[in-house]
């Protein structure tokens, strides 16, 4: 009798253990679809707009498109940027991503080498690709064809606080880097405050870089050109600024925040940033008037250019979504002119669409038509599909050269050996 | 003949042991199942050069096999011996940043259990202040303690201008920002140091120390000869899982400091994290990683043991 | 609590103290480490709740220690986010996470520490070398297990995942604090005629309480506080587990300091009741009297 209810007992945590492994239920995967009706689909969204304030807009729009096309419905998903690449990999890999993702510029070409997008030529989403502006399309080209299409872009531009540049008798905004350096030292003589506050972030140095006339890649000729004269030139006048007292010692931890705290409060003048930072400059007290922004192309370099680094987001379609019908229709829609305008006038986020420029709700924006000015000088970062891999040795390298610990020259030529290490046969 | 004799010794080494069977084949099987296979995948394809173009992929109707080939010992060659690595300086790093963890964790817990051990007034509410930091998911503590130690306006710095000292950098500075992500790791492992402690001086009677002080024994002498011998289990386990837990402590660096400034915070966990997943994903380097990783932790793990069992202890 | 003085001594006048009695000084000096290290302990948890309490307050560029102070980024957070349901899917995975935690780690940790079975030691190492392998590279294999298993978005994937990483790490712990539970206490209970399970469950486990406790907090701060796996499994809002959730907040260039000092500290709240509630096991019924008589 015993020795039955030992193996009983055996048996039970054997089946225990065995049902556990078996799939419960499945409560369903990102991307399956409800049937609502007999002809209705549902096609998944990874947004990875800012969820507090730019999340509720999209929804709108959103709700616009289902009033239209009341067959399809839209599951909105709200990814937070920092995830949103990781898991839109893990995801696809498994077949379970979503049917339409907002790619970042840099991951673009890197989700189109994994072929994991959908080529989009001659589909209702790349209607009107005409309209589009060059730059921005650029990134969604690859291997000769369209995977994407531009949602948003972005460049960095120079921001100032008007108010303070006239207390210290600056009238214009800067156009070069020597006037900048000569404002920003009037500021913090006249005004008491610091003139210019880089943020110690690659991404931040690229303006320097283009201006002085260097790049990171150069692409054609398969050449790291991060180490090369020009860059050094350009690494050494925000080495500059900083050692001379225009620039404020940046934080290089939180270098970011620290800039945008400081200019918000009004003790920064002058920073370089981008778009999607006004929304949150007006919640300073600095910019509580907010005519007291200005905005302005950043200075040109040596090279008598202003070079500034294009960003921006793109509409990509998954390979493997079962609803690409659906999902062009989706992003037609999302990607109009009207669409577009519409963004621009509540989130001040630029169109792609030269068309969304001239739409009465785009001008409503105030802040709108001066980024224009900006984007249209902006430089296309490399399309290839390291892309996403070039910053992070630059913000290493930057902050140990801002720190002194290496000497530019030194600092670019360590950026350029690890660019080697995942560019092989670049030299 | 000696069939039977085997299947009488089988048996017998079934009736024994069937209890404890049953009681571990959950565990077994769950573990085997999650754990166990990816991690024997994963050292196999640390011999490869797998990444995400050449693994397998299902992409809707697109049906992509695994492509990638053996390559031997390449990975391992490249990431200990080539020209570029810095592996070795990342794992000193790591070295110093768990011996000093661990040995704050450790001698911190003791005595902030040794203390809580007495009859006191308050205790509980000692108890449940000092055990609240564990209670904080590690992100929010990163957070938190990033913005105390902010340069400019950290309330840390606020407080030292306030007696005249000169803001620090406390993250933004090479040494000083080891120190000061140690330090968070510490405030935040000491309260599970503490409880475990607490557990285990729980455990010994109370008598033994009685008959000690009857014996005339000095309050050091009962700490040396009865509180550390009889904490010795708990000890010995939660210095092991301690230092194994600090070893590969990936968040606190990831969010406080990304390994920065330059890469002066940058332990093997959060640089294998930034060097195969940055770009397309490298499987096979973060296998690699990963089984380095492994074999140190394993290495160190058999002479903990030996100690152990040189000191009484068997596993 | 105090030992009985003793009146007369043959001894030696003694210039130790006895257990349990202090001088006054050492009483100051021990509240005073105590409430010294309190503070540092409670301290960044305070500084979140004042951050949670004025908006705007950490995205400025100066040390404001006295402002007004309202409830808008507590208000926003419950009715503008899906907190709520993070909460229930937290508590949920939370929950069983734990009792799986306990059940299996128990069982296994009491087997390892009594049992010279064959396979307890390469078990043993097994159970070691789960922990040692860095989360990220296991992310990406268990995400495609789980996806076969049809159990990508689902709770049951968190709840094994975890699973897996507390289970070893609370074998470990429970099996030091079953070695020092003595083994007379096994023996009375075989004499008892108690089966081996039957000891198990009516003799070692009440004594192993405190250890239990550990057991209990570990596991179910795993699951509250977990981010890489939850991020990686769930896809969907109304799933999400706090950890998740609370990274909406954190934006490509921003983050919405308020909101997240304030769902830190909706988050801290329930896990330090927890703690609370539980804490009091960490005292044990003391073994002594377990094996006499």
């Amino acid at each position: 009798m015993r020795k039955s209810i030992k193996v009983a007992s055996m048996l039970a945590a054997l089946a225990w253990s065995m049902t556990a492994c078996r799939g419960s239920s499945s409560e369903g995967s990102a991307g399956e679809k409800k049937a609502e009706g007999p002809q209705s689909t549902t096609i998944t969204w990874w947004d990875t707009a800012d969820s507090t304030n730019e999340a509720p807009k999209f929804k709108e729009l959103i709700s616009k498109f289902q009033a239209k096309y009341p067959n399809v419905k839209v599951d909105y998903q709200n990814i937070p940027f920092d995830q949103a690449r990781d898991k839109f990999k893990t995801a696809a890999q498994a077949n379970t991503a979503p049917d339409v993702m907002r790619a970042e510029v840099a991951w673009t070409p890197e989700f189109a080498s994994l072929r994991y997008l959908a080529p989009l030529e001659g589909t209702p989403a790349s209607a009107g690709l005409d309209d589009y502006l060059p730059a921005p399309l650029s990134s969604n080209k690859f291997g000769g064809k369209l995977y994407g299409v531009p949602q948003v872009t972005d460049a960095l531009a120079l921001l100032y606080n008007k108010a303070l540049l006239q207390k210290a008798g600056v009238s214009d905004a800067p156009a070069t880097m020597d006037q900048l350096k000569s404002a920003a030292l009037a500021v913090k003589a006249k005004a008491g405050a610091d003139g210019l506050y880089l943020n110690p972030g690659g991404y931040f140095l690229l303006p320097f870089i283009y201006g002085a006339g260097g790049d990171l890649l150069q692409v054609d000729q398969k050449k790291i050109a991060i180490n090369g004269t020009e860059a050094v030139k350009g690494l050494e006048v925000a080495l500059d600024l900083i050692k001379s007292g225009a620039a404020a010692k940046p934080d290089l931890n939180s270098g970011y925040n620290q800039m945008q705290a400081g200019f918000k409060d009004g003790k920064v003048a002058m920073v370089i940033n981008g778009p999607w930072s006004v929304a949150d400059d007006f919640t300073g007290k600095a910019f509580a008037d907010k005519s007291n922004l200005g905005i302005a192309p950043v200075p040109a370099g040596s090279s008598g250019k202003s070079g500034s680094p294009l960003g921006g987001h793109n509409y990509v379609v998954y390979a493997g979504s079962k609803n690409l019908d659906a999902s062009y229709q989706f992003i037609q829609f999302m990607n109009s002119a009207e669409s577009q305008a519409y963004l621009a006038k509540e989130l001040g986020l630029l169109p792609t669409r030269s068309s969304a420029y001239q739409l009465p709700d785009a001008a409503a924006n105030p802040v709108v038509p001066k980024f224009k000015a900006v984007i249209d000088k902006a430089v296309a970062r490399p399309t290839i599909p390291q892309g996403g891999q070039l910053m992070i040795p630059l913000d290493q390298q930057y902050v140990r050269a801002i720190s002194g610990d290496k000497a530019p020259k030194a600092a670019l030529d360590a950026v350029a050996n690890d660019y080697k290490q995942f560019l092989k046969d670049w030299n | 003949m000696a069939e039977a004799h085997t299947v009488h010794r089988l048996r017998r080494t079934w009736d024994k042991h069937w209890y404890a069977w049953a009681m571990v084949i959950p565990v077994v099987l769950v573990i085997g199942a999650l754990v166990g296979y990816p991690l024997l995948r994963g050292v196999y394809l640390s011999f490869t050069d797998a990444n995400e173009h050449n693994v397998a992929a299902t992409i809707g109707n697109l049906h992509l096999d695994d492509q990638f080939q053996f390559i031997g010992l390449r990975n391992y060659q490249s990431v200990l011996g080539g020209a570029d690595t810095k592996f070795w300086a990342v794992l000193g790093r790591t070295v110093v940043w768990t011996l000093s963890c661990t040995f704050c964790h450790y001698s911190l817990g003791l005595a902030l259990a040794i203390l809580l051990n007495r009859p006191l007034r308050g205790r509980t509410i000692y108890r449940v202040l000092l055990i609240l930091p564990w209670a904080v998911p590690a992100f929010i503590s990163a957070f938190a303690w990033k913005l105390i130690l902010a340069r400019d306006n950290g309330i840390v710095n606020y407080v030292l201008g306030g007696f005249g000292i000169r803001p620090l950098d406390w993250l933004g500075t090479d040494t000083l920002a080891l120190i000061s992500v140690i330090a968070v790791n510490v405030w935040i492992g000491v309260p599970f140091m503490m409880v475990a402690m607490l557990g285990g001086l729980q455990a010994i009677p109370a008598e033994l120390y009685e008959a000690a002080e009857v014996d005339g024994a000095s309050p050091w002498q009962r700490f040396w000869h009865i509180t550390v011998p009889g904490l010795r289990p708990v000890s010995a386990t939660v210095i092991l899982l301690g230092t194994i837990w600090s070893f590969n402590m990936f968040p606190i660096i990831f969010l406080m400091t990304r390994g920065g400034p330059g890469d002066s915070t940058q332990i093997l966990v959060t640089y294998a994290f930034v060097a195969a997943f940055e770009g397309i994903r490298d499987y096979a380097v973060a296998a690699t990683y990963g089984v380095l990783i492994l074999s140190i932790l394993l290495v160190y793990a058999s002479f903990y043991r030996r100690a152990l069992r040189s000191s009484g202890e068997v596993w | 609590m105090m030992a009985p003085k003793s009146e007369s001594r043959a001894t030696p006048p003694r210039t130790f103290r006895r257990r349990g009695e202090r001088s006054a000084l050492a009483s100051v000096l021990l509240h005073a480490t105590l409430v010294g290290a309190s503070f540092i302990a409670i301290f960044p948890i305070l500084w979140i709740l004042t951050i949670s309490l004025r908006p705007g307050f950490a995205g400025s560029s100066e040390v404001h220690l006295f402002e007004p102070s309202s409830l808008d980024n507590y208000r926003y957070i419950l009715t503008n986010t899906k907190f709520v349901s993070w909460l229930w899917n937290s508590i949920a995975v939370a929950f069983f996470t734990t009792l799986i935690g306990i059940f299996l780690s128990a069982t296994a940790g009491y087997a390892l520490s009594r049992f010279r079975f064959p396979g307890h030691r390469p078990l043993m190492w097994t159970f070691l070398v789960t922990q040692m392998f860095p989360v990220a590279i296991l992310i990406v294999p268990l995400y495609n297990m789980m996806n076969k298993l049809g159990w990508v978005n689902t709770h049951t994937s968190l709840v094994f995942a975890y699973a897996t990483v507390a289970v070893p790490f609370c074998t470990w712990m429970l099996k030091g604090y079953f070695d020092a539970i003595p083994v007379e206490i096994d023996e009375a209970g075989r004499v008892d005629g108690l089966t081996p399970i039957g000891t198990f469950w009516r003799l070692i486990v009440p004594l192993a309480r405190p250890g239990l406790a550990v057991t209990a907090f570990y596991s179910f701060l795993t699951a509250w506080g977990e981010v890489a796996y939850a991020t990686a499994f769930i896809t969907s809002d109304e799933k999400k587990t706090l950890a998740v959730g609370l990274q909406t907040f954190v934006t490509q260039f921003k983050q919405e300091w308020g909101y997240l000092a304030a769902a830190s500290i909706l988050i801290t709240i329930p896990a330090a009741a927890v703690f609370f509630f539980a804490q009091k096991h960490l005292v044990a019924g003391l073994t002594a009297g377990g094996t006499k008589g």
